[in-house]
């Protein structure tokens, strides 16, 4: 029972925060059609910036919330700074080149951008624990949690409310929705699609800043840690269908529970659970659960 | 090309090797030692530069490069081969099976899938390596110095050796490569990136010349991943990470696909960057590194040998043909 439970547990805190994760790299994939290994390392940024600005509020005495908003406030204006320069200075040049160049080109930018977060923490691990600590254990199941890793799946949830209704329920939803679908019609429909796409690349880069902001209280933060991310992130995105919301949530789900299913049953299959969902779903849909398929042209 | 006709390129690689061979006593150690090390990151490069010509990024190439230097290194430790050839035989006929095996699954997909999968699968062998003791865990394992056929070379002869044997075993492989794209079935992987149902309708299978594709990488990258071992006498799990896969594709991307000549030339200027970047400034070599590959990407994506056969065009003034580049069969 107490298996049972501590299972569903941490299938859930790990689909919530695969979800965060993979949310910006697939909504970029959907308006852009580029697969952005850099989002790894805004990852990495966004956990630096929680560090810095949950550091800084600690010392100033402020308290727990306060520290997460700065977090939360700090990642945010990283990601929409670096998602703008890049998409203005790279990324724009880039559309309509093949997909190998652009490919290389995000993991250039992966490089220095990973390098840069070496150069500011000078190559050493940084904890930023203070607001896990400070809000204390839940018991779930006859077994104790953080109650922040608990309120994580909270906010994974809001977040995926929050992008479902923007896309599904307000204008510019419904333009970016017109761009991944066409963006040449789109614009001959009077859509401003440059416009679309930058904003889109900034909204996923604030998205990828943060989940490393939130994810930074639970960690130790050292330089490297976005190489793991891109990959399993990629994982989570292409067992839901690449491009669709809906499909990195299902997939998040599902990639979850198996990571933590092995975790607890077969804990020498767990650094493969991820990968094997992920061959078993490409084997019998080569484009994910959720993605329409596309008829191949010629 | 005829079958009369003398191939230049052949020529030109045996060249090489021999002055190479020739000067070998007269240039400098640590000219050696980079030579070295660019002669095995050069065979890797070719693999990446076969996959790219049939329109495919392997971002796993360090998978290979892992197989054939721990290959050595186990070789030398559990078996007590220490023959040189022996073991860079077995290193590339061991990446090569482990090749055929993966790449018959991974010759289905195509673009960011490719790319992605072949990360993930170089990647969760670099987590193996990490743990397992039998692999050294993260510290790796070390090499003993070798033997040549019965010669058993000390200090300096044996750096001598090492060094003319990286540059033969790279002609070696360097020449089948190019008699491999020279080839029909070579041929297959421009027309396989340039419109892959035009090569099914013509009656050839894709999936097999993208298989065919990656399992001869895999031999290129073990073989490379082995000279390495030998040059640094030591391996780590470092050779399957994905910057190490990240080398092979600067190197490409630097040199351009032109020819099997092409990374080799890459592959010396990147091992010179490099060793001047760690002088200069240790810390920042990673962003440097990427800052000129997003250079390269954004203002030369035929890459430098592009600018070589673009001169020579316009000494003989005519009309430009399409660059052997990434740049062909862009995205449908």
């Amino acid at each position: 029972m107490t298996t049972l439970s501590a299972i569903i547990v941490d299938a859930a805190s790990f689909a919530a925060w695969l979800f965060l994760v993979a949310v910006g790299l697939t909504l970029v994939f959907g308006v852009l059609r580029l697969l952005n290994i850099a989002h790894g390392a805004f990852y990495s940024v966004g956990a630096y910036a929680g560090v810095f600005a949950i550091g800084a509020s600690a010392s100033l005495g402020w308290g727990i919330a306060l520290q997460l908003v700065a977090a939360i406030v700090a990642a945010s204006l990283m990601g929409a700074l670096i998602g703008l320069l890049i998409e203005r200075s790279v990324l724009k040049r880039l559309y309509g080149y093949p997909e190998a160049l652009v490919l290389i080109a995000t993991y250039a930018l992966f490089l220095i951008l990973d390098d840069l977060t070496r150069m500011v923490s000078a190559g050493q691990s940084l904890y930023a624990s203070q607001p896990r600590d400070g809000m204390g254990q839940i018991t779930i199941g006859g077994l104790q949690y953080p109650v922040y890793d608990v309120a994580l799946i909270g906010i994974s949830l809001l977040v995926a409310l929050a992008v479902w209704y923007t896309l599904e329920r307000t204008r510019i939803g419904r333009c970016v929705t017109a761009v991944v679908f066409d963006s040449e019609i789109s614009a001959a429909m009077g859509i401003h699609v440059g416009r679309i796409k930058t904003g889109t690349f900034i909204v996923g880069a604030v998205l990828g800043c943060l989940a490393g902001a939130l994810t930074a209280p639970k960690i130790a933060v050292s330089p490297g840690l976005g190489v793991e991310v891109i990959v399993i992130a990629f994982a989570v995105v292409v067992v839901g269908g690449l491009g669709s919301i809906a499909g990195a949530l299902l997939g998040a789900v599902i990639i979850g529970l198996a990571r933590s299913l092995t975790a607890h049953l077969a804990p020498e299959l767990e650094i493969f659970a991820v990968y094997l969902v992920m061959a078993g779903v490409l084997a019998f849909r080569p484009y994910g659960l959720l993605a329409p398929a596309e008829a191949r042209r010629i | 090309m005829s079958g009369r006709r003398v191939d230049w390129t052949i020529v030109a690689i045996l060249a090489i090797a021999l002055v190479v061979t020739l000067s070998a006593s007269f240039i400098p150690n640590w000219i050696r030692f980079l030579g070295q090390l660019a002669a095995s990151t050069a065979l890797a490069s070719v693999g990446v530069m076969i996959l790219l010509r049939a329109g495919l990024l392997s971002f796993g190439q360090s998978l290979f490069y892992f197989i054939g230097g721990y290959l050595v290194a186990l070789l030398g430790k559990y078996g007590g081969t220490t023959d040189a050839f022996v073991v860079v035989v077995a290193a590339a006929a061991g990446a090569g099976l482990v090749a055929v095996a993966l790449g018959f699954l991974l010759a289905t997909y195509r673009g960011i899938f490719f790319s992605m999968l072949t990360l993930a699968v170089s990647m969760v062998m670099f987590g193996i390596a990490t743990k397992v003791r039998l692999f050294g865990g993260s510290d790796g394992l070390n090499i003993g110095l070798m033997s040549y056929v019965g010669y058993r070379p000390r200090g300096v002869d044996a750096q001598w050796t090492g060094f003319v044997f990286c540059v033969w075993i790279w002609t070696a492989f360097g020449i089948a490569t190019h008699v491999f794209l020279r080839s029909r079935f070579g041929r297959f992987l421009g027309a396989v990136a340039d419109n892959e149902i035009r090569v099914e309708y013509l009656g050839f299978s894709v999936h097999r010349v993208i298989w065919v594709a990656y399992a001869i990488a895999g031999v290129l990258a073990g073989a490379g991943g082995a000279l390495a071992g030998l040059t640094a006498r030591h391996v780590d799990p470092q050779f399957a990470y994905w910057t190490t896969a990240g080398d092979f594709i600067f190197v490409v991307l630097l040199s351009g696909q032109a020819s099997v000549l092409s990374p080799a030339f890459g592959a010396f200027l990147l091992e010179m960057l490099r060793s001047y970047a760690s002088a200069w400034f240790p810390d920042q070599w990673q962003s440097v590194f990427g800052a000129m590959m997003l250079a390269i990407v954004l203002f030369l994506p035929a890459g430098l040998d592009h600018l070589i056969v673009l001169s020579g065009l316009a000494l003989r003034k005519r009309v430009t043909p399409r660059p052997i580049s990434l740049v062909q069969g862009s995205s449908s």
